[in-house]
């Protein structure tokens, strides 16, 4: 029974043990974040608009937008009692934005991994770890990554 | 009570007897427990997606899988060392609803047939309780998609 306890206690806390210099980052699954939106491309539309937008809507409370070369990543979290609509919020919400920025390729997801992976791309490039290119390298990876389905 | 009238006077009478001493189910105190213990299994579950999703390029809906699978394993450890069967007369429901159920309904009658050798014993009875849940699964999974590929090839999804 003990070394059960043990191993559970050992997965539970290994979220505990490193990547110091992230603080948000770790515990962006488990409260209100607020990234700040990144504009890798600086043409065009501008990210803090389209953040104040996805906020604004009543199911949603945090949102991560990314601005690529090509894509629009918009990622955000949907309050726990409106999780049952999560598909159709996603919908109209990607319907929205096409319509009002036509020229733009927007990406649309839920998923707490999209949104982690967002916070980790603005904590990098406020570190200076990460140049804009390979923040855009980065944007495609998390794009594929939402496009996976196994 | 429609067998009392068949039952001859004695038999009515051991029936009074056995009413009277009988224990009474704990209904309320079972639910508790098997809510609280299911509860955790399902917390501990969800740590273990999380784990998926921080450590790992799993997304919130590919992390299902390797979970699933933890989780079972976890169970099946635990039955083997012999402490689900604990958790089983403690917790009820509460341990044999969730996936863990599952793994431990696999090993136990694995551990039980032992004695009767790998294949009748072992492979024979291993899938007695477990194989008409994946049988289910596989076959309900597949009249859906059936289900699904006819409605998208005539247009309608």
């Amino acid at each position: 029974m003990r070394a059960v306890i043990y191993l559970l206690t050992a997965v539970l806390l290994a979220g505990c043990g490193f990547q110091k210099e992230r603080e948000d980052s770790r515990l962006a699954l488990l409260k209100t974040t607020n990234p700040e939106p990144i504009q890798i491309e600086r043409d065009g539309i501008s990210v803090e608009k389209i953040r104040e937008e996805v906020e604004a809507i009543n199911e949603i409370y945090d949102a991560a937008v990314i601005k690529g070369d090509h894509n629009v990543l918009v990622a955000y979290k949907v309050r726990h009692l409106n999780r049952f609509q999560m598909k159709k919020i996603e919908k109209s919400l990607k319907e929205r934005l096409d319509k009002e920025y036509d020229d733009e390729t927007f990406v649309v997801s839920s998923d707490y991994k999209i949104f982690l992976e967002a916070v980790r791309l603005r904590e990098d490039m406020d570190a200076g770890k990460t140049n804009e290119k390979e923040a855009d390298k980065r944007l495609h990876e998390i794009i594929r990554l939402k496009r996976e389905k196994t | 009570m429609s067998n009392n009238e068949k039952k001859t006077p004695a038999q009515q009478q051991y029936d009074k007897l056995n009413q009277k001493h009988e224990l009474k189910r704990p209904v309320l105190k079972n639910c508790l427990r098997a809510f609280f213990v299911g509860g955790l299994i399902c917390t501990i579950g969800q740590a273990i997606t999380y784990f998926y999703i921080y450590f790992f390029d799993f997304t919130e809906q590919t992390a299902g899988n390797p979970t699933v699978a933890t989780v079972v394993f976890l169970a099946m450890l635990l039955t083997g060392f012999g402490i689900y069967d604990h958790l089983g007369q403690y917790a009820g429901a509460g341990s044999a609803v969730p996936v863990s159920g599952f793994g431990n309904a696999v090993v136990s009658a694995a551990i039980e047939h032992r004695t009767e050798g790998f294949v009748l014993g072992v492979g024979g009875n291993m899938f007695k309780l477990a194989g008409s849940v994946i049988l289910f699964g596989v076959f309900s999974a597949f009249v859906i998609a059936l289900f699904k590929t006819i409605l998208m090839q005539w247009g309608g999804l």
